[in-house]
């Protein structure tokens, strides 16, 4: 098997199971804050089995960075279009968004912006570790 | 503070220290000396060779095996990589799950906009540093 292929399988399996974990701590503050839950049996195996897919695609895209022979526009249209992908087919499956073109959209802008300021502030921190860890070893 | 070296072609190889106290250079050179004396067995195609700690650039995990980089070659040794990284002490530092790095075969680390911290090594091998393991290098190049 393709090593990034396998490095993909190998993060999504060790941390997909985050995903219903962070999805039932959800459920339970809302809950305790007092708002009324009340899922169904499907809804609920439909809510883990996406969130576990969301979790496992997002551990495992960032394989998509270290693959030498791709162009860096290359690995982060692909990371941002799997991101994206994932996160659209688990907000509408769990109704979490409306199935309405002007709500996605709206979901569309966020998630790009928010995708924008996380990678910027990454940047700037690896810029920064990277020029701070060069100075040290000219010395 | 004064420098003695006496060469002995024949002798046995010591270093001994003088000092007032235990101090971070004391620490330091028992560190050098410790890992000058390790000898780690690399088997290539051919021949079985003694590599010192000097000699080796990194060693990282591939098909299951693990190797050590040298400046030309690369052989399998039979330690697994947890073995090295608590044999080998302070001066190599694993910059991800698959390699331990000795940090003077470091030429310079590399960033780029895929927000990915690449390590050039002299000997021109390139690896990244994972997240989880940025936090370890910064303590053991000393910038923390």
């Amino acid at each position: 098997m393709n090593q990034y292929l396998k490095a993909f399988f190998h993060r999504g399996l060790v941390f997909g199971g985050f995903g219903p974990i962070v999805t039932g701590i959800v459920l339970a503050i809302i809950a305790w804050s007092g708002v009324s839950v009340s899922l169904s049996a499907l809804e609920i195996l439909v809510m883990v089995i996406s969130t576990y897919l969301l979790a496992f695609v997002h551990a495992g895209a960032s394989v998509f960075n270290q693959i030498e022979h791709w162009h860096i526009s290359k690995s982060l249209a692909c990371h941002f279009a799997s991101l994206y992908t994932v996160y659209s087919l688990c907000y509408l499956v769990n109704a979490w968004i409306p199935f309405h073109l002007t709500a996605f959209l709206i979901f569309s802008g966020v998630f790009a912006v928010s995708y924008l300021i996380v990678w910027l502030a990454v940047y700037i921190s690896i810029k920064r570790i990277s020029e701070k860890l060069n100075k040290k070893i000219e010395q | 503070m004064k420098f003695t070296l006496h060469i002995v072609p024949d002798g046995e190889e010591e270093v001994i220290v003088y000092a007032k106290e235990k101090s971070a250079l004391c620490e330091k050179i028992r560190q050098t000396c410790e890992e000058f004396s390790l000898e780690i067995v690399g088997y290539g195609e051919k021949e079985a060779v003694k590599l010192s700690a000097e000699e080796i650039v990194c060693f990282t995990v591939e098909t299951g095996k693990v190797w050590a980089r040298t400046e030309k070659e690369i052989y399998a040794v039979k330690q697994r990589l947890y073995v090295l990284e608590e044999m080998l002490g302070e001066g190599f530092v694993k910059i991800n799950q698959s390699c331990l790095a000795r940090i003077s075969a470091i030429r310079k680390f590399e960033y780029s906009f895929s927000c990915a911290l690449k390590v050039v090594f002299k000997n021109g091998y390139t690896d990244y540093v994972s997240r989880r393991c940025i936090k370890t290098v910064k303590e053991r190049v000393g910038i923390v």
